[in-house]
């Protein structure tokens, strides 16, 4: 083979053969799975299923919900990570632990906690009510809670970049002539952005599968605020199994040609440097 | 080629006036004072920590500094920010942005300037392409910085800084990060360049060589203040004091005193410093006259346009002898043999207090 070389780890065949294995069995078995149940159904039988009206409701909300929720990200966690990484104040490292909070609690807690404070008598939500937004059970809440649990993935991709951005990139940027948005905008953004997207991939991904937050805030009205994940449930409670994987499978495809569409953005992007 | 940038009118001094730096506790420059004229080239040579580079980035306005003040042409400009001085900054390891192509790296501090400033497309094309002529990279200029050489990094990094017509250019470092050979023809270069160009120029360097052979002046810093300023002619061949003389090529370092003429060499660490440069002392194999002392031959090293051999004293020091290749095959030296040492030349700085100055 052309491509074998000497490496460190034994042996290429070895390595490979246990990726695609791995994969096979934590990845690809359960997802063909997937097909192969929705296969039991014929293609107008699935057409049918796949293009209800409240199952293309509950993907609009899905997909739109996330991406909202990872462009949020994408912004503030940029924000987030700047600070982190560029200031020294007291309370940095707590700051620094809260940012991965929402990966260790349950998402059930989290749903719970959220719309206890955005309900119309809550402690956030009772002032927002008078100015005239609802957060839960609308649409919004979905967005806030997919914010909530996709906030780390872009910290946590962003972070070891920027430490790693040397200062006289900055101090060159000004020397010849640069202001501060310019500097950013020229030279800081465009080195943090290949980083930045990979974290809005993770995000908008986890926001595409996020069950148990989601279900309590959003109130789970049919076409309305009812996201696919639920609605693949609700079929499996109705032991309508070819029904939900269907949606899973329309689920499934959409979510990779998104996140491929992330994947080629991000590499787009970084292209230069490499 | 170059002369069409000959910055002319536009040249102009640089004053460091008293200048004090604290990082903390740490005293980076203390009352610093150097006068610069207009179109020179300038070194600022010093070991690391004695406040070379933070001295270059005060003049830059990266660094600001607590008292003193830094004049261009007289005016005081201690509080204008960097873009406001317009110098040109090269950086120890380049600081090239990565994301852009060498022709947008050499353009970009044309582009960021206020709309009205702002030359014109074709301008600025022009422009970066006689830079990239004179940095002889025009061939290279869609490549990104990741695909070229140190060298050639380097060369970018001060295109890029010439691009805004710097009234002066500053570099830190700028060979420090390259292999030996690059640096000298970048060396070579840097002094064409400077004299093609003719803006006031002032770098920092902890080679003694370096600055010694680029530049017309050199400004000699330990501990944060400068122990000397001369050409290179005189600050190595008359050393304000024992630190200069130390630091500005290898020395044998030997102790004694001067007594109605004579030198006295003690065989303990006291009395008077007195120096030899490896290529001041001799090895002979018949000595006459008292003005010598007696030694073994430890290490010879022959390769390279001197012969470089290590001897042992009778009291048991090391010595470092430099000799031509002609006289070392006349000696026809071996390994482990006993010889004698005659110096040439010595430099003795008395024990002052603190410092050790010259006596001649």
């Amino acid at each position: 083979m052309a491509f074998r070389r000497r490496s460190i780890i034994p042996g290429f065949g070895l390595t490979f053969g246990f990726t695609v294995l791995y994969l096979c069995l934590i990845v690809l078995i359960p997802l063909s799975a997937t097909v192969f149940e929705t296969s039991k159904l014929g293609w107008q039988q699935f057409w049918h299923i796949v293009t209800a009206p409240r199952a293309v409701a509950s993907y609009e909300l899905s997909f739109g919900a996330s991406l909202t929720g990872a462009l949020i990200n994408f912004v503030f966690g940029i924000l987030v990570a700047w600070v982190l990484v560029r200031y020294a104040f007291p309370a940095r490292r707590i700051l620094d632990s809260l940012v991965d909070l929402p990966f260790a609690l349950p998402t059930a807690v989290a749903g719970i906690a959220l719309t206890t404070i955005y309900a119309q008598n809550g402690w956030l939500g009772r002032p927002l009510a008078s100015l005239g937004v609802h957060v839960a059970f609308t649409r919004l809440g979905i967005v806030v809670a997919l914010t909530f649990i996709g906030l780390p993935f872009v910290v946590r991709t962003v972070q070891p970049i920027l430490q790693d951005l040397d200062r006289e990139l900055e101090e060159a940027a000004a020397s010849l002539g640069a202001g501060r948005w310019q500097t950013f905008g020229r030279v800081l953004f465009p080195a943090i952005l290949p980083a930045a997207l990979t974290g809005v991939a993770l995000a908008f991904a986890r926001g595409v599968g996020e069950y148990g937050s989601v279900i309590f805030i959003a109130g789970n009205m049919p076409m309305r605020t009812e996201i696919t994940p639920l609605l693949i449930v609700t079929k499996l409670e109705q032991y309508d199994y070819a029904g939900a994987t269907a949606i899973a499978v329309v689920m499934l495809v959409v979510s990779f040609v998104l996140l491929l569409g992330i994947n080629l953005l991000q590499k787009w992007s970084s292209a230069p440097s490499g | 080629m170059a002369s069409r940038y000959h910055q002319g009118g536009n040249v102009l001094s640089i004053t460091v006036a008293n200048v004090t730096k604290r990082f903390g506790t740490f005293t980076a420059l203390d009352d610093v004072s150097l006068e610069i004229s207009a179109g020179r080239l300038v070194a600022l040579l010093g070991p690391s920590g004695s406040g070379k580079t933070t001295l270059l980035r005060i003049i830059a306005g990266l660094e600001f500094a607590e008292s003193g003040a830094i004049r261009f042409d007289g005016q005081d400009i201690s509080d204008r920010a960097a873009g406001e001085r317009r110098v040109g900054f090269v950086f120890q390891h380049y600081a090239l942005f990565r994301h852009m192509t060498v022709f947008e790296n050499v353009a970009f501090g044309l582009r960021v300037r206020p709309r009205g400033e702002r030359p014109t497309r074709q301008q600025i094309r022009d422009r970066v392409g006689d830079l990239l002529d004179l940095i002889q990279l025009r061939s290279q200029a869609g490549r990104y910085p990741s695909q070229l050489s140190g060298g050639q990094r380097q060369r970018v990094a001060l295109a890029r800084a010439l691009a805004v017509e710097p009234r002066v250019l500053l570099l830190d470092e700028p060979f420090g990060a390259l292999d030996a050979k690059v640096r000298q023809e970048l060396r070579r270069w840097l002094r064409q360049l400077h004299d093609d160009v003719g803006v006031t120029s002032v770098f920092v360097t902890h080679d003694q060589e370096e600055a010694l052979e680029v530049a017309d002046q050199v400004a000699v810093m330990n501990q944060g203040r400068i122990v000397q300023v001369g050409t290179p002619d005189e600050v190595y061949n008359h050393p304000a004091n024992s630190f200069v003389y130390n630091f500005l090529g290898n020395v044998n370092l030997f102790h004694g005193r001067v007594d109605n003429g004579m030198t006295y060499i003690n065989q303990d660490a006291t009395g008077d410093l007195i120096f030899a440069r490896p290529h001041a002392l001799e090895i002979t194999r018949n000595a006459n006259g008292p003005n010598h002392f007696r030694a073994t031959t430890k290490h010879i090293n022959a390769a390279g346009p001197l012969v470089k051999i290590e001897v042992i004293t009778e009291w048991g020091a090391p010595v470092h002898i430099e000799m031509a290749q002609e006289r070392f095959r006349d000696l026809a030296l071996n390994k482990g043999e006993e010889v004698y040492i005659i110096p040439r030349d010595l430099a003795i700085f008395e024990a002052t207090h603190g410092d050790f100055t010259p006596s001649r």
